[in-house]
Order: structure tokens, then C-alpha cells, then sequence
């Protein structure tokens, strides 16, 4: 997994693009810091170039979100298609985590 | 012998090495503590002059624990008796010579990776050369400078110590990994119970269980209940490896204490969950699917946790039919509630129930893509074996259709029960 952050006025977005499994721990870990930093509120993660999330994954973006609830920010993931949406949906993350299409 | 001599370069005298001479009090007490003070070495040369030398040497560098050998027969003896994490070797001594004494050394599986010093006056290219192929770790010339020696062997001892601790560590660890292997399968029902519940019940169960690393993530069970019904659950927990198969182990006690006996599938899922919530760290959690066969009523009631979709197959039926997986996963959200579903399940009916690394194959696709076999494509593959009668070559054959479709990095657990016809 690699990404792009881009803050904007309203909210930063983080480009998400590849696999996202329980390799990428560490790398994630930095992401959340690098989304604490930021000034944005609202930190959006789009998901349209993410082509694989594992359940490992779908745990680190759980973290994201309550990492951001303490920072007084909030997570919204943005745009999953393929697998990640199937996971997400049989998963219903969406009662947790705000998706936006 | 001829040749084997001078034995040390007569201005490298031990007390004026460069670099000691800077070495502080403490540093040095620091070179003795590192395990080199304890370290044995056994010194192979045929000259007394030379054995008395080295050893001079060596106990100047703080090693003590040194015996000596004239020869190669000599030395072999010794190595049983004195087990030593160094050889300094000569190689042109009477008898058994170096070259050969290392050859028998090598073949010995103990002292495979012990480090051999080769120390000779034989300087030429071609001695290196054959020193090295009968198995020597190092070479140096005599005349021996005392520095290097010293340098070298304490390189060697300090590899040799951290491959020991190295290799200690790892046959510990694979040991104490295959003892809680075996408790994880333990876990699992076994393979006379299930022949029993097949008695009891009429419902045939196969299971395949095959975690990734020595411990998965997955486990599952299966009790009979009042009525000829039986309780069957399926778990995943996020992640694999020692932290997932913990985490199954506190599962398991907490359905075993659940009664699930009186509740629906979506109350004990509710129960489960609400007692998962208190235990698991933020970005751990588990999928779930537990149902309940119920013979009089001809039905498999269910409900899921986010786990895969249960796949039905009806004599008759050209493939298998997909339940509803979705729910929310275990250990999330406290307040989650769950709902029960309903699949028909008439004599003769198979249900298929899977962990996720049945359908995360990854099976590249068109573009060189991401893409992944999906329950879609897991069907297909059931549907052209679910005629099968015979459970168990039904199983081992999907399973080898799994592995024939891409490689598998997760846990994959499999279960098929069918009610006989």
C-alpha cells in the first residue's frame, strides 16, 4: 500500500492506492500521525485506488477512526469499489465509520 | 614442523598493540562480560613453542578456557571431551593433518557451523583455497600478528555465541509454537465426535483447519442440542499468527460459558459480543457466523457477524445458493444486534461454511489486476463437486481447487455438513 495526502480547506484527503493488509502496520501507523497533524477536521480516506483490504486492514482503518475521535477530528472513508466495498458492506462498517460514495 | 615458524612478528609484542592502548578500564571489562571471558578455544598445532604462544596470546585477550592438541587425532579426541566454540587450527602437522582434521570436522553435524581458524605458514593462494574447502572459517599467515589474531578470534566467537543464542532461541520457540498448535487443535472437535454426532443426528460434518503460520486465527465447534438440533459456529479473528490464535482461545471459553442452548443465533452472537467488546484492543476483532440445524423444521437458522456467506446446495440444484454474511463484526461496537436468517435445509441439503481465505485467493485476473477468487467464484468451484456422496473426497478435492486457483496466506478453515437423505 502507498499514498497521497492533499489537505484542502475543508478536509484533507489520503489517497489510498494498492493492498492494504497487515504488512502495511507500520506504514499506516505514520499515516495516522501524518492525519493528526494536519489542520483539517474532517480527514477523508478515499479508497477508489485501494484494490485489496484484508480483515487486518479493515482493523488499522478502525484504529484510524478512534485515533482521530481522540484528536477531535473525524475519519470518513470515501469512493471503495471491487473487494473493498464487498467488505466493508458485509462487514457494516458503515455503522461505525461514515462512507460516502 | 618446517616451515612453521617465526610465531610472532617480533615488534607486534602483545603490550604495545594499537588500540588497546586507548582502551579504557571500562571498555575492557566490557570485552570480558561479552560472553568472549567464557568463551573455550582449543588450540591445534604440533609446535610446543607455538601452543604455548597462542595460548600466551589468547589469555592476554581474556580467553582462558583453552586447551591444546598436537595433532589431528589428537584434537578430535579432545572436541568430544571439551566442546569448544573455537579452533585454531594448524594445518601441516604429523598423523592427521589440518586439511583432513576440518574435512572430519565438517561432517560432523555438531560442528558444522564451529568456526576453524586455519593458522599456517603456508601462504600461497592455493593453501587458502584448499583451507576453505576443507572447511576453514578464517586463514592467517604466520608469522602471527597478535592484533589480528586476537581480532579475528574474537569476531568468530562473537558470530559463533550469537548463532547458539540464535539457534537456542529458535528451537525453543518452534517447540513451545507446536505445543500450543496442538492445544489450538484441540479446540476443534475431533474426528470421533463428529462420528458420533453423525449417529446421533444424521448430519455428516468435514472440516479442514490449516492456519497459515503454526497458530491461525480461525477455530470453530459444533455441540448437538435438545430436539436432534445442533450448534455450529465458524470464527475468524482479524489478523493471523500468535495474537489472533490467542484471541481464539478467549473466544472459545466465552462460547462455551454462553448458553446456547435457549437462544437464537443473533442473541448468542449479541452475548458473545458484548463480552468480546471488554477484551479486545481497538483494530481487533472477529467475524462470526453460529446457526443452528434443525431437522424437524428443515431449516439452518443463522446469523453472521460479518463472516462469509453461507453457501447452500439442494439435490437437484445446479450450484450451491449464497446466504447473507453481513453483520457487524464481533468486539466493535458493544450495542451491535444481529438478525437471524433462515436457509432451507432438507434431507439430502449440503451447507458450506468458510473462513475468508477461501475467497481472498488472489487469482490476478485480466490487466495483471488485484483481483481475487470472491464467493462468486468459490461457488463455481463447489458446484461442479456438491454431487459428490462422499464428504470427505468432496472437501480435499475444493480444497485442492483453492490451492490450484493462487496462493493462500490466510487461514483457511472449511466446514461442510450434509443431512442425510
Amino acid at each position: 500500500m502507498d499514498y497521497g495526502i492533499e489537505v484542502r480547506d475543508q478536509e484533507a484527503v489520503v489517497c489510498l492506492r494498492g493492498r492494504l493488509t497487515f504488512n502495511d502496520h507500520g506504514k499506516l501507523r505514520t499515516l495516522i500521525g501524518e492525519m493528526g497533524q494536519n489542520r483539517a477536521r474532517r480527514q477523508v480516506l478515499d479508497l477508489s485506488s485501494l484494490e485489496f483490504v484484508d480483515s487486518a486492514g479493515i482493523g488499522m482503518l478502525l484504529i484510524a477512526r478512534e485515533e482521530m475521535a481522540n484528536a477531535d477530528k473525524q475519519l470518513i472513508l470515501r469512493a471503495a469499489g471491487g473487494q473493498v466495498k464487498r467488505v466493508l458492506t458485509v462487514a457494516q462498517i458503515a455503522k461505525i465509520v461514515p462512507i460516502e460514495d | 614442523m618446517n616451515g612453521d615458524g617465526p610465531e610472532l612478528e617480533p615488534r607486534q609484542r602483545p603490550r604495545s598493540e594499537p588500540g588497546r592502548e586507548t582502551a579504557s578500564p571500562a571498555a575492557e571489562a566490557d570485552q570480558l562480560t561479552d560472553g568472549i571471558a567464557g568463551a573455550r578455544v582449543l588450540i591445534v598445532d604440533d609446535n610446543r613453542i607455538n601452543r604455548h604462544l597462542l595460548l600466551a596470546l589468547l589469555e592476554r585477550g581474556g580467553i582462558t578456557s583453552v586447551e591444546q592438541a598436537e595433532d589431528g587425532d589428537d584434537a578430535l579426541a579432545c572436541m568430544e571431551r571439551f566442546k569448544p566454540d573455537l579452533v585454531l587450527l594448524d594445518l601441516m602437522m604429523p598423523q592427521l593433518d589440518g586439511f583432513e582434521m576440518c574435512r572430519r570436522l565438517r561432517a560432523d553435524p555438531r560442528w558444522r557451523s564451529l568456526p576453524v581458524l586455519a593458522q599456517s605458514s603456508l601462504n600461497r593462494v592455493e593453501d587458502r583455497i584448499r583451507a576453505f574447502a576443507a572447511g576453514a572459517t578464517d586463514y592467517v599467515t604466520k608469522p602471527i600478528n597478535a592484533v589480528e589474531l586476537l581480532a579475528r578470534v574474537r569476531i568468530h566467537i562473537r558470530k559463533h555465541l550469537m548463532l547458539r543464542d540464535l539457534e537456542r532461541y529458535h528451537s525453543r520457540t518452534r517447540a513451545e509454537l507446536m505445543l500450543a498448535r496442538s492445544m489450538q487443535e484441540r479446540l476443534l472437535p475431533s474426528p470421533s465426535r463428529l462420528a458420533e454426532l453423525e449417529a446421533e443426528t444424521g448430519v455428516a460434518v468435514q472440516a479442514h483447519f490449516a492456519p497459515s503460520s503454526e497458530l491461525g486465527g480461525d477455530f470453530w465447534g459444533i455441540q448437538t442440542l435438545p430436539g436432534g438440533r445442533i450448534a455450529v459456529y465458524l470464527v475468524d479473528f482479524s489478523g493471523h499468527g500468535v495474537g489472533a490464535a490467542l484471541n481464539t482461545f478467549r473466544l472459545d471459553a466465552i462460547c462455551r460459558q454462553a448458553d446456547s442452548t435457549a437462544d437464537t443465533p443473533a442473541a448468542f452472537l449479541a452475548a458473545v459480543n458484548r463480552r468480546l467488546c471488554r477484551l479486545l484492543p481497538t483494530g481487533q476483532f472477529a467475524t462470526m457466523l453460529a446457526g443452528l440445524v434443525d431437522p424437524v423444521a428443515g431449516v439452518f437458522r443463522y446469523a453472521s457477524a460479518g463472516s462469509t456467506a453461507p453457501m447452500l446446495w439442494l439435490p437437484g440444484d445446479e450450484a450451491p445458493r449464497l446466504g447473507d454474511g453481513s453483520g457487524l463484526p464481533l468486539g466493535l461496537l458493544a450495542s451491535a444486534s444481529y438478525e437471524d436468517r433462515e436457509l432451507p435445509l432438507p434431507p439430502g441439503a449440503r451447507l458450506f461454511l468458510y473462513s475468508d481465505a477461501a475467497i481472498e485467493i488472489p487469482t490476478g485476473g485480466q490487466e495483471g489486476g488485484h483481483q481475487v477468487l470472491d464467493d462468486t467464484g468459490l461457488a463455481a468451484l463447489l458446484a461442479g463437486r456438491m454431487r459428490d456422496p462422499d464428504g470427505a473426497r468432496l472437501l480435499a478435492g475444493l480444497v485442492g481447487d483453492l490451492h490450484a486457483a493462487g496462493p493462500i496466506d490466510d487461514d483457511l478453515t472449511a466446514l461442510l455438513l450434509t443431512r442425510r437423505g
